[in-house]
């Protein structure tokens, strides 16, 4: 089965790769962005995905291509640099920081490393500056190889909020999906979806489909998809069981509440079903798998969900072994492949 | 059970391990601290290369917000999700009586290390 993988980090070799796309002032005081706090106590990526050669786990294209690729069949890893722009507190060095790794994405992943045309992009955007996020989709939109826009769930407000129209404008008008990705939640003034600060990383890691919980729910009740009926949005890493519960609580609202936000005019179970995917990693496995198939079953899983490893990271799902073994191919081949596809257009 | 010789035993002083292929099996023969133990390479999670992990050890049982250190050098940590293994009977931590690797017995023979497999 050809598979697409919706969620692959990869990494520069080291911070100089970044620095030389940055102008001054931005460039002498660089270094390599992480977060201060919440990091995992046991490894942060696979211990067996640093490469034989030395440098850091996901920078040596070949190695990746061998262990993720090769091993699994994967035809089309979808590249999502862990940039962290949106944790500056001054935009235009947010700003400058997603156009450095732009640029180095375009440079080397999507084309040095990228004979085969196999490795598609992601335009990192700074969400703190709506208008220069605009700007940098246009700059790299005619990309042969960028096939979506993508920021991180941490923001200082919900997504679905009208400072940020620009930036959806701009997916428009490049026909481009929308994505979002963990990483700055409670960072950099941005805020985390939870009443308070998380003690533990298990808390904080766990907590982090809140953040798209919240943002979905803003997505689907500003009306963003009424302004932009061709937006389509990616929720990346963002959990999956928890769907179907809040679709039927919106869905069940909507009904009492309609005229709260009376330019909803359909059930929002169905905005979602036409504008917003989901990738699968980390997928939830409860005791029973028929229990996952029939939250799959509730929320048109056929559709909607697209697979993600998070390789190299260490919560890495296997397309071979994340998935209840009873699960029917018809919806395996849309998961690992087809919903994907439509997507990106690939 | 068959006994291999799948090592010298200078060539795993401790501290080090060896992957080895015994009849299309991957094995991992480590040596802990001059005790040899050897557990099956592959997680029963996902699949991972389990003995490509890590070696050292655990947190005991304790109450809210303690941290006792325990079982340095019996624990191997597998290098995807970080799922605990008792490095002498391949079991879990959390869930002992279903979630094993396979263990193996390893002794020594003069200067060869064998692997009962």
């Amino acid at each position: 089965m050809s598979i697409i993988d919706t969620d692959v980090h990869p990494n520069p070799r080291n911070a100089d790769e970044i620095r030389k796309h940055l102008p001054a002032p931005w460039r002498d005081g660089f270094a390599m962005p992480r977060r201060p706090f919440y990091h995992n106590p046991i490894h942060a990526n696979r211990l067996d995905a640093t490469p034989p050669g030395g440098g850091p786990a996901a920078s040596d294209p070949d190695f990746l291509r061998e262990q993720l690729m090769g091993t699994y069949g994967i035809r089309h890893p979808i590249l999502i640099p862990r940039t962290f722009a949106n944790i500056h507190p001054n935009p235009d060095y947010g700003s400058a920081v997603a156009t450095a790794f732009n640029a180095w994405l375009a440079e080397t992943w999507l084309e040095a490393y990228n004979d085969d045309g196999a490795f598609k992009g992601s335009i990192t955007i700074n969400h703190h500056d709506p208008l220069a996020a605009a700007a940098e989709i246009d700059r790299w939109a005619d990309h042969p190889h960028m096939v979506q826009v993508v920021t991180d769930s941490g923001a200082r407000a919900p997504l679905g909020q009208r400072q940020y129209y620009p930036i959806y404008e701009a997916c428009e008008r490049h026909g481009l999906p929308f994505a979002m990705h963990p990483g700055t939640d409670g960072i950099g003034g941005n805020t985390l979806p939870t009443p308070g600060v998380p003690t533990h990383y298990i808390e904080y890691h766990c907590g982090m489909s809140l953040a798209f919980q919240a943002h979905l729910l803003s997505f689907l009740t500003e009306g963003v998809f009424e302004r932009f009926p061709t937006l389509r949005i990616a929720l990346l890493e963002g959990g999956v069981a928890w769907l179907a519960p809040l679709l039927w609580r919106l869905d069940a609202y909507w009904r009492a509440l309609r005229k709260d936000t009376p330019w909803i005019t359909r059930p929002p179970s169905e905005y979602l079903d036409e504008h917003v995917r989901l990738s699968t990693q980390p997928l939830e496995r409860p005791g029973r798998d028929e229990h996952l198939l029939a939250l799959f079953d509730a929320v048109g899983a056929e559709r909607v969900l697209m697979f993600s490893s998070d390789y190299p990271h260490w919560d890495f799902d296997s397309p071979t072994r994340a998935f209840p073994s009873s699960m029917p191919d018809p919806l395996r081949q849309r998961i690992m492949h087809d919903t994907a596809a439509e997507l990106y257009g690939l | 059970m068959t006994a291999h010789a799948v090592a010298r035993l200078d060539e795993l002083p401790p501290g080090t391990r060896k992957i080895v292929e015994v009849d299309g099996r991957s094995i991992g023969v480590f040596n802990v601290g001059g005790r040899l133990h050897a557990l099956r390479n592959t997680c029963p999670h996902q699949g991972a290369p389990l003995c490509l992990g890590t070696v050292g050890g655990t947190m005991a049982d304790g109450a809210p917000g303690q941290y006792v250190p325990a079982r340095e050098g019996e624990i191997l940590t597998c290098p995807w999700h970080g799922w605990e293994f008792d490095l002498t009977t391949g079991r879990s931590l959390v869930d002992p009586a279903r979630t094993r690797v396979r263990a193996y017995e390893v002794t020594v023979d003069g200067d060869a290390v064998i692997l009962h497999a």
